[in-house]
């Protein structure tokens, strides 16, 4: 029963994992790996392992790939072209690839003894409370180098991501400032490559344009 | 393969079966009764002509869903284009199976004590968190393959904001977890069985950490007022815009039921879930009665759930895009971090 | 038949391999990407193999580490991905392997 359930996670892992690398558009590929994360999950849950599986469904398929999935539908990233120059390896990867399988059936075939047999779901080796006794006692220094690296990694993230402080010239909005358009109050200015206007309040904005500002507290009629 | 482990596994199909079926059917009159209540909101009636008072609108809706013409858009792309209302449903629905409905009975005539939970196991809030984060994968791959900008736009948008209350409501959740000291769902509401079944987290434990978890579950759930991705005056509909006919029955579907195990676990963590105040003294413990008293008294909680939300439908206008971005980033994930804070310290010094 | 660790093993020396093979093969950034995170489970999955077979949770531990790792290197790696896409306007790295613009 459990060789059945292991037989069928992995070949769904081991086929999603070939779909990976075959698809050449890279939506599919993605979500081929969507399905490589859930098997090894159930995976997980079969070595008795119940936490790191719900944690690699909510990190790995939860997160990391909608965060690709994103990526890739706002770059709209197009299919790749088969190449053509190196064809001539394809049939040496094909035989590699059955030298490798001959090898690791051979090994499955003679190391039929494992150390220890595992005591299944009833351990209590994966639960909740064994892995957060041992991230807080014993490997408590990994553990805080761990969330100073992703604090690195959300700077780093959100650096790549800014827009430089240059503006081309011709721009028009300067970003936290008032937005003008300016030939939609005065329609009588040219649309050229005129910088645009940096104001912070109405007042600034009506001085600048020079007409009569309602909210001006100096002005009182 | 024994009789013994056959005879759990069929029961195990029976019992899911059982549950989607329930499900189904409360989802479906709970579209009926939302229509109903928000005409009583703006003062119209509902729908009342199919069968009595309206009862077998559903089913009539259902007809026409599987009847209606199946329109497919000519450049999208095919094959994500018909998995992702079943990623939405799918994710939808396996939540189901880890929330206890009713405490552990006594089956007089099958001679067991049988907990009333399809599964259970240790990392179950983990689970239904992990399955709501596949979700999210439904509506960004009906915006995407929908090839119409205005669907990319409403998936993308939507997708955003559900990952983003996502963060608050696990963090929300934290504060449930520390309390009861397990991941278990079953062992939560053991827990709030305490002082006569008057023990419920949000009364003497987390008021703040349930209004963060419902704020964050209404955005979860794409409901007003933070439902402007799907919203019809927005764009057009947002992800599904090009699905019709059962594709879109699915997605509509796959949103009252999430809809509903939103409802099914803030139930579950903080109003007590099956525990009905002062029925364990009348009715003795795991007697029939009792257990009884108990499911109907969850399916109660969890109707004041969605008709709170089908209220909320009536009565509030929605926010803009970036007021909610804004409100997920910049005050519920500050809150639910200051509700952990607090939690811990209670805990820390015994008060709790 | 109850499945024992070399089978674990087996399947993730398959998918490391397929890891391997995906990032050679593969000319866009973000599938070579996704390839690298295929070698990563394949190593998660080892480690989970091994603490289940000795009873030893320290290998779940790691898993956790290295899960953590993954998803902060998603994070800026992606961001250089897109980076990249805004200053050559291709995602293939064929065509982007030179350093001049």
């Amino acid at each position: 029963m459990l060789a059945l359930l292991f037989i069928l996670f992995a070949g769904i892992a081991i086929g999603s994992a070939i779909a990976v690398v075959a698809q050449r558009n890279p939506l599919y590929s993605a979500i081929s790996l969507i399905g490589v994360f859930i098997s090894l999950a159930c995976l997980y849950v079969m070595l008795a392992a119940p936490f790191l599986a719900a944690v690699q469904v909510i990190v790995y398929a939860g997160a990391i790939m909608v965060l690709v999935v994103f990526v890739i539908m706002l770059l709209n990233v197009e299919q790749e072209e088969r190449r053509t120059r190196l064809s001539f390896l394809v049939p040496a990867a094909v035989g590699l690839a059955a030298l490798l399988i001959a090898e690791v059936t051979f090994i499955l075939y003679w190391v039929q003894v494992s150390p220890v047999t595992p005591a299944g779901n009833v351990s209590d080796t994966g639960l909740t409370a064994s892995i957060g006794t041992g991230l807080f006692t014993t490997y408590l220094l990994p553990f805080e180098i761990t969330s100073i690296l992703l604090l690195m990694a959300i700077v780093g993230a959100m650096t790549l991501a800014r827009r430089t402080a240059e503006l081309p010239p011709g721009a028009r909005v300067v970003p936290g400032a008032q937005v003008l358009a300016l030939n939609i109050i005065d329609p009588t200015v040219p649309l050229d490559d005129t910088t645009a206007i940096e104001a912070h309040t109405t007042v600034e904005v009506a001085k600048i344009l020079g007409i009569p500002d309602d909210h001006d507290p100096a002005r009182r009629d | 393969m024994d009789w013994q482990t056959l005879r759990d596994v069929v029961l195990q199909f029976v019992a899911i079966t059982v549950a989607f079926t329930v499900v189904l059917l409360i989802v479906a009159y709970t579209v009926l009764a939302e229509r109903r209540v928000l005409g009583l909101i703006q003062g119209r009636l509902g729908p009342n002509r199919v069968g009595f008072g309206g009862s077998l609108q559903p089913f009539a809706d259902l007809l026409k869903f599987i009847l209606k013409e199946d329109i497919v858009p000519d450049k999208s792309t095919r094959f994500v284009y018909f998995l992702a209302p079943v990623i939405a449903t799918m994710a939808a629905l396996m939540t189901m199976i880890v929330y206890p409905f009713g405490p552990e009975v006594n089956l007089p005539f099958l001679q067991r004590t049988t907990q009333l939970v399809i599964a259970r196991f240790d990392v179950a809030l983990l689970y239904v968190l992990g399955v709501t984060s596949v979700g999210v994968y439904g509506i960004a791959l009906a915006g995407w393959s929908s090839n119409n900008k205005y669907s990319l736009m409403g998936g993308l948008r939507s997708s955003a904001q559900m990952i983003s209350y996502e963060l608050s409501l696990g963090l929300a959740l934290i504060g449930v977890i520390l309390q009861s000291g397990t991941l278990d769902l079953y062992r939560i509401v053991e827990l709030q069985s305490r002082w006569h079944g008057c023990g419920w987290f949000i009364l003497w434990l987390q008021p703040l950490g349930f209004f963060i978890y419902l704020m964050s579950a209404i955005a979860e759930t794409n409901r007003v007022p933070f439902d402007l991705p799907e919203a019809e005056t927005e764009l057009v509909a947002g992800f599904h815009t090009e699905y019709s006919a059962m594709k879109f029955a699915l997605f509509f579907l796959a949103e009252y039921i999430n809809m509903f195990t939103v409802s099914m676990l803030a139930t579950t963590l903080f109003l007590g879930g099956w525990n009905v105040p002062f029925a364990e003294d009348l009715f003795g413990r795991g007697t029939l009665l009792f257990a009884l008293v108990s499911v109907i008294g969850f399916l109660v909680k969890i109707c004041f759930f969605l008709f709170l939300y089908i209220w909320l439908r009536g009565t509030l206008p929605r926010f803009r895009f970036d007021q909610l971005m804004n409100f997920g980033w910049k005050f519920l994930l500050p809150l639910a971090l200051v509700n952990i804070f607090i939690t811990a310290t209670l805990i820390f010094l015994n008060v709790l | 038949m109850t499945p024992e660790l070399s089978w674990y093993l087996a399947v993730s020396a398959v998918l490391f391999t397929i890891g391997v093979a995906g990032v050679v093969i593969k000319r866009n950034v973000i599938a070579m990407f996704m390839c690298i995170e295929l070698m990563l489970n394949a190593v998660n999955l080892t480690f989970v193999a091994f603490a289940s077979f000795f009873q030893d949770v320290t290998g779940q531990l790691f898993v956790f580490i290295v899960m953590t790792v993954a998803a902060a290197e998603a994070a800026v790696g992606l961001g250089i991905i897109i980076a990249i896409f805004r200053n050559r306007e291709t995602l293939d790295v064929d065509e982007a392997s030179i350093l001049k613009l």
